[in-house]
């Protein structure tokens, strides 16, 4: 209860506070959705993609 | 006591219109010295008693035998016919008739509730902040320098790391580039050919900046074949595809080729001792 009031308080008061965390969010949204996208398609799409099977044709 | 003097006060009135600071109703056209009028003469039973006036024994002054007594039964009604004159208040207007009521959906208090729409609110920003984001982002990176422009770049060479009497080759544009550090035999050997007998006549100067540096396309001009360096008839290149033989300033003097190998635009970086191809 006092926790959303914390919260509320700390962010949600000020309208320049509020609209800078909801950019920093939209920031930190981005990178994470798009690693986490990335990871998934690469699980989902394993031993089938070129960097799975590099290993195997090129000499170095 | 004798009191000759009738006091007017506001006494146990039924409500009604507003009062003055004094808790006197305002009744402006209220005349208090009215008296019922008697009227015989009407059909339908007359007017009947003012309503408005106290009956004349509820109060007044009256002569008794130790004078003027003035008296007033305080708990009488000021009028006899009592119309129901009750206190009632119109319905509550509302100030946006057509809005449904909402009271019975309202939070009890302020705050409860409240962080969790402000997320909510929040949450939507970051969304779409986010997705507003992506979309300037992918579509100022489609204009961005495609692979091909990529490719048309210059490039640059460290010329000291060249020892006389050697080919290097470099890939520009996809192409390769010959570049080489031509010792001073080879010089003079370019230039004592009488270059008009020559297929494609181009003097040698006309092909080199500097004349101990050869830069020239590595692209044989019959049907695009690499040509080999330090091979063929006459010390040059030598194009295993059709046999074309070039010479040490690139010209064609044998086999199929039509023209010298090309010469591409370049600069000399003399500061750093860089050739820059482009």
């Amino acid at each position: 209860m006092s926790l959303s009031t914390a919260v509320y308080q700390t962010f949600f008061k000020r309208n320049s506070i509020f609209v800078s965390t909801v950019f920093a969010g939209a920031f930190a949204f981005g990178v994470g959705f798009d690693l986490g996208v990335t990871a998934f398609y690469d699980r989902w799409n394993a031993g089938k993609q070129w960097k799975d099977i590099r290993h195997k044709y090129v000499q170095e | 006591m004798a009191i000759s003097q009738a006091v007017k006060k506001a006494v146990t009135l039924a409500p009604t219109v507003r009062t003055l600071p004094s808790g006197v109703p305002v009744a402006p056209l209220l005349n208090l010295a009215a008296r019922p009028a008697h009227h015989d003469d009407h059909g339908h039973g007359g007017a009947g008693p003012r309503v408005d006036t106290p009956p004349r024994w509820s109060s007044g002054v009256s002569r008794t035998s130790s004078g003027l007594v003035s008296k007033t039964f305080t708990t009488i009604s000021p009028s006899l016919y009592q119309p129901h004159r009750l206190l009632h208040t119109s319905v509550a207007v509302k100030e946006a008739p057509e809005v449904p009521d909402f009271s019975h959906y309202r939070a009890n208090n302020n705050e409860s509730h409240r962080a969790l729409s402000y997320f909510m609110v929040g949450g939507l920003g970051v969304l779409s902040a986010s997705v507003a984001k992506s979309s300037v982002s992918e579509f100022l990176q489609t204009m961005a320098a495609s692979a091909d422009v990529l490719a048309l770049a210059k490039v640059e060479v460290d010329l000291t790391s060249i020892p006389e009497g050697k080919n290097v080759i470099i890939k520009w544009r996809g192409k390769p580039v010959f570049i080489r550090h031509r010792t001073p035999d080879e010089i003079q050997e370019a230039r004592t050919i009488d270059w008009k007998t020559l297929r494609d006549p181009q003097p040698d100067e006309a092909r080199v900046k500097k004349p101990e540096w050869l830069v020239m396309l590595g692209v044989c001009t019959h049907l695009g074949c690499v040509p080999i360096g330090e091979a063929g008839d006459f010390g040059g290149w030598f194009c295993p595809c059709h046999g074309s033989h070039y010479d040490i300033s690139g010209r064609i003097r044998k086999g199929p080729a039509p023209l010298n190998l090309d010469v591409p635009q370049y600069e000399f970086n003399e500061v750093d001792g860089k050739l820059v191809v482009g």
